[in-house]
């Protein structure tokens, strides 16, 4: 347990001395706080427009999904190709502790960093409050969406760093990879929505997640179990070339 | 306590090990010697756990690399050649992280930091960044990271390498001294510095062992009077 607290701990402080992950909380949060405006504007004014679902046009905007589609690749980056770069991978595989724990850690600080990235928006809940209340429940289900999307996000990001050598090479990949999670949400043909392949185009675009179902205040096992299963699947192929590291 | 048999270690095609057999009994200090691109730095990775053998078995204490991986790593301390570390950390910073790694008790981790920063003359730097400091001071903090766990056995890939003459002079002496209490396997091609410090030598080339044994044995079976004169002579390069 010590050993992985231990790199938890350092991997956390580490996203805190580099520069990267300033520039991505404030572009975050620049981008939120900008689409939250908007929705207190469509909250707040006077006359027929209005909005039903708040968090809708916080989350379920396409200009929301194409800012965060770059965070979790930005976030991973480093997280194995620069220790393959610099040679500190091998200090790390010739310590006493297993792959599975590196990769935990590893997976844990940048998911941690994923939260604090998402904490400071708690802070417009009261706000909203203040105006007039808003349901609760979507707004709950909405950040548990985002929570369980990061964490697939984010293990696809870290095993495309494991794979590569040069962390401008990790993100780019994990973006490319991650297009299929979020632009299949955006390409709207006239598709019958009772068609298969509608279903599946609907069972992997994120952003139509949360348009339909996580803003609205609908938890649906599909879609969380989907995010689960990705992440554990994500983690596993990282644990492994991890592992094959060893055979070259 | 380091015992490998019949090692070897193919990369692709290329054999960088080949059939290599040798043990270390405790409390000696081996030169590991030989020619560039001989298999000292493979063996030496391969036994400290960072890749596996093609075939052949390599224990330590008596725990199989391969088999029981976290035992026998956790009685290594391992400095490779690059002395890789993490630049933005600061030493007393990185000591502890990696005293935390090697799953070291909090109270205990403190006492071997400070032990381990007075014996690599690292009290002066404890504050500093890694990113700030002098190749020596990089080689000093890599070592003082072999030692923390205080492991009964070390492996050190090149430690001499970079470092200026006085810097170099105190670390023969600190690994003279550390002989005394732990196991040490040491690659250098610098041979004095194995008359130097080591008591017992062993010498690879292509792959293969050449030369094993104690300072005198070696140099009485080739009949020559210098390990130099032994080095030439088996790898065979000729004036």
């Amino acid at each position: 347990m010590r050993p992985t607290l231990s790199l938890i701990k350092r991997e956390f402080t580490a996203y805190f001395l580099s520069p990267i992950a300033y520039v991505v909380l404030a572009v975050f949060l620049l981008v939120t706080g900008h689409l939250f405006y908007l929705t207190l504007n469509l909250l707040t004014e006077s006359g027929p427009r209005g909005i039903e679902y708040p968090m809708q046009a916080l989350l379920g905007d396409e200009k929301f999904w194409l800012v965060y589609l770059f965070i979790p690749p930005l976030l991973t980056m480093r997280l194995f190709a620069e220790e393959r770069g610099s040679g500190t991978l091998e200090m790390l595989m010739t310590a006493p502790i297993h792959d599975w724990q590196v990769v935990i850690s590893k997976f844990i600080a940048c998911y941690l960093f994923y939260l604090v990235l998402w904490i400071p928006t708690i802070v417009y809940w009261p706000v909203l409050m203040g105006f007039g209340a808003i349901d609760p429940w979507p707004v709950f289900t909405s950040y548990l969406g985002v929570f369980l999307a990061g964490a697939m996000f984010l293990a696809l990001g870290l095993f495309v760093s494991s794979l590569v050598r040069s962390q401008m090479v990790a993100a780019l990949v994990s973006l490319i990879l991650s297009l299929f999670f979020i632009v299949a949400g955006f390409w709207r043909p006239e598709l019958d929505p009772s068609s298969l392949v509608y279903q599946i185009i609907y069972y992997v675009s994120v952003p139509m997640h949360f348009n339909r179902e996580f803003t609205r205040g609908i938890l649906s096992t599909s879609h969380v179990l989907l995010y689960l299963s990705m992440t554990v699947f994500f983690l596993f192929l990282t644990v492994r070339s991890l592992e094959s590291r060893r055979w070259k | 306590m380091i015992q490998v048999k019949n090692l070897t270690k193919y990369y692709g095609d290329y054999p960088a090990v080949r059939d290599v057999s040798f043990k270390v009994e405790k409390g000696q200090i081996v030169g590991f010697l030989g020619p560039n691109g001989a298999g000292k730095s493979t063996t030496m990775r391969i036994l400290a756990g960072y890749i596996t053998a093609t075939s052949g078995t390599a224990t330590i204490d008596g725990r199989d690399v391969f088999w029981d991986p976290i035992e026998a790593r956790s009685r290594i301390g391992y400095l490779p050649e690059s002395c890789p570390l993490y630049t933005e950390m600061r030493v007393e910073e990185y000591l502890r992280f990696r005293g935390g790694l090697k799953n070291m008790a909090v109270h205990l981790c403190e006492s071997r930091l400070e032990y381990v920063l007075e014996r690599c003359w690292l009290k002066d730097v404890r504050r500093q960044l890694i990113g700030t400091l002098s190749k020596g001071y990089r080689q000093r903090v890599g070592l003082a990271d072999a030692l923390l766990a205080n492991p009964p056995v070390l492996i050190l890939d090149e430690p001499t390498v970079g470092l200026d003459p006085v810097q170099i002079r105190e670390t023969r002496k600190l690994i003279k001294e550390l002989g005394n209490q732990h196991t040490i396997l040491l690659s250098t091609h610098i041979l004095p510095e194995v008359e130097m410090t080591c008591n017992t030598v062993i010498l690879i080339h292509q792959g293969v062992v050449a030369a094993q044994g104690s300072l005198d044995e070696v140099r009485s079976a080739h009949g020559c009077n210098s390990l130099e004169e032994v080095f030439v002579k088996i790898t065979g390069i000729t004036e």
